[in-house]
């Protein structure tokens, strides 16, 4: 059985109802970008808010506060299999009750906590790596994660610069981060979206920090494997001082 | 002078400085204006030499009166030389900030005049960014050794952290090295600060907006390689430091010639790489391992083992004390094991609490079996049997320092590899061979 549904967490909600209604697991959960044909037996499972609901009150009071933060950050994963090891852990740990996610050995809940330090991970990169290019008195920034990051980026940009309308595209997710006059929002990005080109001041701070970046090294110290263990390379395109060194 | 060049030779004189973090302090944006502060720090970016920036390290200025033999703004040597105005460099801050390029300022200086001098226009840089900018993000200001103690609060009251380089690992030697500076003008001010930090966190407690003082603690750095201290001598001094005035952390920098001086190594010395990275090992375990130096080094071995890291050495000396039940061990003797770290031991804590433990379930949870499994006994698995003691040391071998991996002689390989690399062996077969003879060696000892 393979369980089909939108991509949307409360459609992955439901098809957690379906299989805990069914007390069984299916062969694979697939959104609608992992889906292919196949000669598995697939059932179409409906996005219903009320069950997504019920799911969702439950996980809380039953499993406790950490293991519903879990499921959260663990869904932001951009991992094809993420849905079917999120539901493994979900049977395990309704089996089992609230020490679930403590239990770091678990062969059901080991996936799923490297799922979160994943999601948490690129996150934490990004706080430092997004670059922001100034525009008509507007920061925008582009970015290309592996993961769902934006909900995690939106509250340490909006704290950061809470007098600063901003907006942080994410391309690989075609979403983008607005935040404008106070209040953040989610937005589709159009498919020919791009960041207006630098005028003469942005030009002249970009110049400014990449003189900066190549003075700070030390050349004595050449060590371009530590650089990318620290930053990997497919966060390069997007930072204005690592652009050209590719 | 345009701000490029300005900036560009500013950077360069700041760049042997070795603290980049931005951590130790919490601090929330606020409206009306800009930046915030998140305790384990952020990094913005890696340079190419692999160390993390994560604020805009510049001086004030190089024009320096001091005569440092080691340093590159010394007073006698022939340098480009510039100074940014406090505006300057408080809106270049800004303008980096903004584009999310730094976490904040690390503010240092050359000693322009005078200490006094010099930092009041640290400090005027400071409020002109934190006063009429309202700039919250991180500021790491370094105190002048010689500064008035008015001046070092000022400064304090302004920046979220605060470091005094102590430079050299001895007295003797900073007073070969930098005639200028004494002993007691670099620990007063430390000693200032961390009084007065630990002050203003009382006061914090009993009304709210009692003034901070340096949040995020003090730091310090000191040279390694330029003098002949024993590595025991540098890791007592740190561990006094951290004891005596509350460290937030000390910083090793390995030397790199900058001057031919009588006083100092050749100009052609290879910085001691493989030496700080040990130094930096050792200091993690003073910090989160519960080690003492005394430990890590006696008087019988004042110097790191080059080609084991500091904690499987001393494991590899205590081996009759092992193996550990992960199921039942203290967390202090779970981080005794090599392949356990504070965050493996902390999840080990919170599983076996849920369920007996066995080599699966360490495994999942991060542990490095490889090295661990000579140490440890868990649910059914009561124990290497009585391994072999040279496949133990073949285990716990740091293969940077047999140059493993790199076709080209790497600066982290053991000196005795790079020795053998210059009498025109390979690197990587050089690096066998020592290995091969140290297997034996530590087998025999064990």
């Amino acid at each position: 059985m393979i369980y089909r549904y939108d991509g949307s967490y409360p459609g992955f909600l439901c098809c957690v109802f379906e299989s805990f209604v069914r007390k069984a697991l299916p062969l694979a959960i697939e959104g609608p970008e992992t889906a292919q044909l196949s000669f598995f037996d697939g059932r179409d499972i409906p996005t219903e808010a009320n069950k997504a609901a019920r799911v969702e009150a439950s996980l809380a009071p039953v499993l406790g506060v950490r293991a519903e933060e879990l499921v959260h950050y663990a869904f932001l994963s951009g991992r094809p299999e993420k849905e079917l090891l999120i539901l493994r852990f979900l049977h395990m740990a309704f089996a089992r009750g609230r020490g679930a996610a403590w239990d770091y050995a678990h062969p059901d809940a080991a996936p799923v906590l490297d799922l979160e330090k994943a999601v948490r991970g690129e996150a934490h990169l990004l706080t430092g790596f997004v670059r922001f290019q100034v525009a008509d008195g507007m920061l925008g920034a582009v970015i290309r994660p592996k993961n769902y990051v934006l909900p995690l980026l939106r509250p340490h940009f909006c704290g950061r610069y809470p007098d600063k309308d901003f907006l942080i595209a994410d391309l690989t997710h075609r979403t983008a981060l607005v935040y404008q006059g106070g209040t953040a929002d989610y937005a589709e990005l159009p498919p020919d979206f791009a960041l207006p080109p630098p005028d003469a001041e942005e030009a002249e701070y970009q110049a400014l920090w990449k003189r900066f970046y190549q003075t700070i090294g030390i050349r004595e110290r050449y060590n371009p494997t530590v650089r990318r263990t620290h930053c990997p390379k497919r966060y390069w395109a997007c930072m204005t001082e690592l652009q050209d060194e590719r | 002078m345009e701000l490029l060049q300005k900036l560009t030779i500013l950077s360069d004189s700041a760049k042997y400085d070795v603290a980049c973090t931005s951590s130790g302090l919490d601090r929330a944006g606020r409206h009306g204006s800009m930046g915030s502060c998140t305790a384990p720090g952020i990094c913005h970016t890696f340079a190419s030499d692999g160390r993390c920036v994560s604020l805009l390290k510049v001086l004030l200025s190089n024009v320096c009166a001091y005569d440092c033999c080691y340093c590159v703004n010394r007073r006698s040597n022939d340098v480009p030389r510039a100074s940014f105005t406090p505006r300057e460099l408080a809106d270049l801050t800004l303008q980096f900030y903004q584009r999310n390029y730094i976490e904040g300022l690390f503010l240092s200086s050359a000693v322009q005049l005078n200490p006094d001098h010099t930092t009041e226009r640290m400090v005027e840089t400071l409020r002109i960014l934190r006063q009429e900018y309202h700039f919250r993000g991180y500021i790491h200001a370094k105190a002048i050794p010689g500064a008035s103690p008015e001046l070092v609060e000022q400064l304090g009251l302004l920046a979220d952290r605060m470091s005094v380089n102590i430079e050299l690992p001895s007295e003797r030697s900073l007073n070969l090295l930098c005639p200028d500076k004494g002993r007691k003008a670099i620990l007063t001010p430390m000693g200032q600060i961390a009084a007065r930090t630990a002050q203003s966190r009382e006061e914090m407690q009993l009304y709210r907006r009692a003034p901070a003082f340096a949040p995020a603690g003090q730091s310090t750095q000191m040279i390694v390689g330029a003098t002949p201290e024993s590595d025991r001598q540098i890791l007592r001094l740190s561990e006094g430091l951290y004891h005596k005035y509350s460290l937030k952390r000390v910083f090793y920098s390995a030397y790199i010639p900058v001057t031919e001086d009588r006083r100092l190594p050749a100009a052609d010395t290879k910085p001691p790489l493989l030496r700080e990275h040990r130094l930096y090992q050792a200091d993690w375990l003073l910090r989160f391992y519960n080690f003492t130096a005394s430990e890590i080094l006696t008087e019988e071995e004042p110097n790191f083992n080059p080609y084991l890291d500091p904690k499987c050495n001393w494991a590899i000396q205590h081996y009759g004390m092992f193996p550990v039940d992960v199921n039942t061990a203290p967390k202090e003797w779970l981080l005794r094991v090599p392949g356990i770290g504070p965050k493996s031991a902390l999840r080990i804590l919170s599983a076996r609490r849920q369920a007996q433990l066995d080599l699966e379930g360490l495994r999942r949870i991060g542990v490095v079996l490889k090295r661990a499994q000579y140490f440890i006994c868990c649910k059914g698995y009561g124990g290497s049997r009585s391994p072999k003691r040279e496949t133990v040391v073949r285990a716990l071998l740091d293969p940077m320092a047999f140059n493993a991996g790199c076709e080209q002689l790497s600066l982290f390989s053991a000196p005795q590899v790079q020795q053998l690399a210059g009498s025109g062996l390979p690197p990587q077969i050089a690096g066998r061979m020592v290995q091969e003879e140290v297997v034996a060696r530590y087998a025999q000892k064990m």
